[in-house]
């Protein structure tokens, strides 16, 4: 590493500038994904119970959704609760209900499921099961806004891949390049060796774990350059005022994620000498 | 020891070597010569498996070199020593790391490097120059770090591609005489030239390559 100390600074500081730009889509994709999740939480379910159902069977329906794995919270709202929270919420159209003499709002329950039942698919099955229940009028959520969220994960998640598999490939070629200038000024002594019989292996080895090193310091440099980013963005966002309390929101990679990333860059940076050795190996067999 | 049986080689339409065939015995000193283009540097290539004949068998210490697998080349390369014209001594390392390069890529002690690389640079008489750098030799002395480089591993056969051609005519019988040592130790020794002066020298059999052809054999008296 040390004979083109230029080449492999450069090399280091690109690949970490490429890798970077991976780590930039990572956060992205991690935040919008916890955001996601949070929404996703938020999603209540309403199941409305049909009119005049005697008390037992109210009780029946709230112990069978008690005893369901997927509900995680359940809230009982009597036709006089969701009248009196209809009048709150729209004081002026109250006179609207008088008239008809009698309360038309249903009972009902709002009920929140658990995170393994969170998918759009989860909450299709639950409710529709949950509508075949005896004394149950409808059961209602905002399917479009949960089918829209999980449209939008998935088409992040797809950006996220190819870009990361471009700015990969590019840092393997990048690594790929130092490792072969480097066996283009060594062709000599690599020359030597094969004739005083040094092994394949031998000859290779030091190359491979140059460039698993290249990789690995451009991906650490690429983690510092990020935090540097990040750090940088929440103070921008405390400073503005006008996202208060968002920026706390905002998370930075996880240790585990870091070490991955780390790794990443040491299996491109392996991956790269092993391009350049092949041809290296092809063109002076 | 060599044994060639029918070797034949071609470089697009030239013939570099044509049905060529001879046996050199365990211990013997025998000089290959022909002028430049002969064929004998791709014959010694051959030898130490860098190129491989079109036709022919090669035979190097019991073992076929037209059927080893690639990865068995580099074991034949430690029994067979090789010294160049050009000495190909690494520029940064010491005489000492040049000679011990061999050793070193078997994966021998330290102890017994440091053992070993003294008895061969003592051997080739350049000992006392064990820490300097080829740049601060002078070309004898580069030849005979070479020479010491691939004696250091004890090889069967020492091959040698025109080793004097750098060297003036008192270099030249210095470096003559020490092939002849190292003969005498036991180690088959087979140099490749054009020059006649090594042949004055070297009262030997004679293997004449022309234009890729092998000539009737003959001894030189010296």
């Amino acid at each position: 590493m040390w004979t083109n100390r230029a080449t492999t600074m450069v090399a280091i500081v690109t690949t970490a500038f490429t890798l970077a730009c991976v780590g930039v889509f990572l956060l992205l994709y991690v935040n919008l994904l916890a955001a996601a999740g949070w929404l996703q939480d938020d999603v209540k379910i309403m199941v409305y119970l049909e009119d005049r159902l005697a008390s037992d069977s109210v009780a029946d329906i709230e112990q069978q959704l008690r005893s369901d794995q997927a509900v995680a919270s359940l809230l009982f709202i009597s036709k006089e609760q969701a009248l009196g929270e209809f009048k709150a919420q729209f004081p002026s159209e109250s006179h609207l209900l008088e008239g008809l003499g009698q309360n038309p709002l249903p009972a009902s329950f709002v009920v929140a499921l658990s995170p393994p039942f969170h998918s759009p698919d989860a909450i299709y099955r639950w409710a529709e099961r949950v509508r075949q229940v005896a004394g149950v009028s409808k059961v209602d959520y905002n399917q479009d806004w949960i089918d829209a969220l999980a449209k939008v994960i998935h088409s992040i998640e797809l950006v996220a891949i190819g870009i990361g598999v471009i700015l990969s490939a590019a840092a393997v070629t990048i690594i790929a390049n130092t490792i072969r200038l480097t066996l283009f000024a060594r062709r000599d002594e690599i020359a030597i060796l094969r004739l005083i019989g040094a092994t394949t292996s031998f000859i290779h080895i030091p190359y491979l774990l140059e460039g698993a090193v290249l990789g690995s310091l451009g991906s650490a440099l690429s983690l510092v350059m990020l935090k540097f980013m990040y750090e940088l963005f929440r103070q921008q966002m405390r400073a503005t005022g006008r996202f208060a309390g968002l920026d706390n929101l905002i998370a930075f990679l996880s240790p585990s994620v870091c070490l991955a990333l780390i790794a990443l860059g040491m299996g491109l940076g392996f991956a790269g000498s092993l391009v350049s050795i092949r041809r290296f190996g092809e063109a002076k067999a | 020891m060599i044994q060639l049986i029918h070797v034949s080689k071609r470089y697009d339409q030239r013939s570099a070597l044509s049905d060529v065939s001879f046996e050199i015995g365990k211990g013997e000193f025998v000089l290959l010569m022909g002028p430049s283009g002969a064929g004998k540097s791709t014959l010694l290539r051959m030898l130490i498996g860098a190129e491989q004949p079109d036709e022919g068998q090669i035979f190097v210490h019991q073992k076929n070199v037209t059927m080893l697998r690639r990865s068995e080349i580099p074991y034949l390369r430690r029994k067979v020593g090789t010294v160049f014209q050009d000495f190909r001594l690494l520029p940064k390392k010491s005489v000492f790391d040049n000679v011990a390069l061999p050793l070193l890529v078997q994966g021998i002690s330290s102890a017994d490097i440091r053992r070993k690389v003294t008895e061969a640079l003592r051997a080739v008489g350049v000992d006392h120059k064990r820490d300097q750098l080829p740049a601060g030799l002078s070309t004898g002395e580069q030849q005979r770090v070479c020479i010491a480089r691939a004696i250091v591993n004890g090889p069967v056969v020492l091959l040698a591609d025109e080793p004097t051609g750098n060297l003036d005519p008192a270099l030249t019988s210095e470096i003559i005489e020490l092939f002849k040592l190292i003969n005498a130790r036991g180690t088959t020794v087979v140099v490749a030239t054009h020059d006649p002066l090594v042949m004055e020298q070297v009262n030997r059999r004679v293997l004449t390559l022309s234009q890729g052809t092998l000539l009737p054999e003959r001894r030189v008296k010296g």
